[in-house]
């Protein structure tokens, strides 16, 4: 589904790259974890599977496609596959719960009678049924967070991008989001999230791919946060 | 594609930042009057051009019958005029000569008084009435005086006009009224970009969350764009249509209802108005649409 091969990226005006010949490959319905300190190259690696970012050496493959030879039209489509999440939610202040989700469907040009369907079946996965109308400013960090991962997940992507989406919540709350995760793990959907929680990681026992300035230094397979000794 | 998004943010963008918007129609407006008024000026100097003859042309007025002049003896003959344009294609100040004939000072004579000739000139005037005419273009406008005197004196010849006295004033004046129209509309139309950058700065800003999010879930650079560009048509034609009134205005209040009475030369008409204010509608749309690609394209990284 993703293939890092012999990945570098340095940004203009930075001498030592964001991240340094990475090689990783992540199947179809997997749940990797992306761990290492700021600064490691966590963020690098999501954008340039995002194409926000291109390699400036090696070669990035996400969904089939070599995202070095993407042509800059066709990655509104390539986006379409993937959903993302923040650590700051980043919903929309004037519209309520329901409009935020619908919203990721209006600007791809989803039908209404799609819109229709997917919004409250997305809400009711997300346990939010009951809080359509709101807005997010009545409703707490995770409730945010749980529209948000609704959001990303409405049109149904092969891959979910998540960057410390627990950055902001409390232990419980955080539980909720990792369960919540899980459950769309499940649905076939290829999960990847960069975090510092080290509970949640060590809790998961999932794949662990850990980066130190812009390398690979660990890959496990059912992984902890830290080495274990 | 559904559109319920783009009218939404279409409406709030105008709402939103409306001063901005009444900014960049009025000095379109300005702009653009002043864009239609330096081609009016421009057209009124082609009629002057048409009707005096140009800057550098000395007009030969032939003999007709009620000539008085010592030259005339009744109207020219072939063989006069025959020897006339000899002596004018053989002089060295002449680039070239053309004839017209009493009919085509006629026709000219009609459109200077346009609908009310009838009325304004006696029942049976007529070509008859009128001077057959050579027109003189001068290699050097500042050389003339060799031609008149060889002209001057030759049987046939009414009179002479030097048309460098005559039109030479009007064209200054009709030059300087363009180049200072025009130069006023440059600077204008400078004002007018700037503006139309800053309010796609200020919106992009301002809806920075909405495109972030847009652009991660895959929406189409024309969808991004949409809202923007239509913005910048809405404004473009409201500035259009402020010119093109300001422009009709002029063209009937100063110049049907007010010079056109002047029977000096012939003015510019509806014609020429059209004219000028497609002029306006070309530029207008241009002005606030091409900018609001490029600058999209770097403010949003669509």
């Amino acid at each position: 589904m993703i293939r890092f091969e012999k990945v570098s990226k340095t940004y203009p005006g930075q001498d030592h790259g964001a991240l340094d010949k990475v090689s990783v490959d992540i199947e179809k319905g997997e749940f990797v974890f992306l761990v290492g300190a700021s600064g490691s190259g966590k963020s690098t690696f999501l954008r340039l599977i995002l194409r926000e970012h291109s390699a400036t050496e090696g070669r990035v493959h996400v969904a089939g496609k070599d995202l070095n030879r993407l042509a800059g039209w066709k990655v509104p489509r390539l986006r379409r596959q993937i959903g993302t999440v923040f650590q700051d939610f980043r919903l929309l202040q004037n519209k309520t719960v329901a409009e935020n989700v619908a919203f990721a469907l209006q600007v791809i040009g989803k039908s209404r009678a799609d819109v229709d369907r997917l919004v409250p079946e997305t809400l009711e996965l997300v346990g939010l049924s009951d809080k359509a109308d709101r807005m997010p400013d009545e409703l707490s960090g995770g409730e945010q967070q749980r529209v948000a991962i609704a959001r990303a997940f409405v049109n149904r992507p092969m891959i979910l991008i998540a960057d410390e989406p627990t950055g902001n919540l409390d232990p419980a709350t955080s539980l909720g989001i990792m369960k919540l995760l899980d459950r769309i793990n499940r649905t076939g959907t290829t999960v990847i999230m960069a975090t510092h929680d080290a509970g949640i990681v060590d809790q998961m026992r999932k794949r662990v791919v850990e980066l130190a300035g812009g390398k690979v230094v660990r890959d496990e397979a059912r992984g902890a946060y830290g080495y274990e000794n | 594609m559904q559109m319920t998004y783009v009218f939404t943010e279409l409406k709030q963008g105008l709402r939103r930042n409306v001063s901005m918007h009444l900014a960049v129609v009025l000095t379109l407006f300005v702009s653009l009057t002043l864009v239609g008024l330096g081609t009016l000026l421009k057209l009124q100097a082609d009629h002057a051009e048409e009707h005096f003859g140009k800057i550098n042309q000395v007009v030969v007025w032939l003999c007709n019958d009620a000539s008085k002049a010592s030259t005339c003896t009744g109207g020219v003959t072939p063989a006069q005029k025959a020897a006339i344009l000899k002596v004018v294609q053989d002089n060295p100040e002449a680039k070239g000569s053309h004839v017209e004939s009493q009919e085509v000072a006629f026709e000219k004579t009609k459109r200077l008084f346009g609908q009310q000739y009838q009325t304004k000139l006696p029942a049976d005037f007529g070509p008859d009435d009128l001077r057959e005419s050579i027109w003189i273009d001068l290699k050097d406008r500042h050389k003339a005086d060799g031609i008149m005197s060889a002209v001057e004196g030759l049987d046939g010849v009414d009179s002479i006009r030097d048309s460098r006295g005559l039109v030479g004033p009007i064209f200054k004046i009709l030059d300087r009224m363009q180049i200072g129209s025009l130069l006023t509309a440059g600077v204008l139309l400078m004002a007018a970009l700037l503006l139309v950058a800053n309010t796609i700065r200020l919106t992009a800003y301002a809806r920075r969350r909405e495109i972030g999010i847009m652009r991660l879930v895959g929406a189409g650079t024309l969808y991004i764009m949409l809202p923007f560009l239509l913005e910048a048509l809405i404004t473009a034609v409201a500035g259009v249509a402020l010119a093109a009134a300001a422009l009709s205005a002029f063209e009937y209040f100063a110049i049907i209802r007010g010079v056109s009475d002047l029977r000096l030369m012939p003015w510019v008409d509806w014609t020429d108005a059209l004219l000028a204010i497609e002029a306006a509608a070309i530029l207008g749309p241009i002005l606030t649409v091409v900018p609001t690609l490029l600058l999209t394209r770097k403010y949003l990284k669509v």
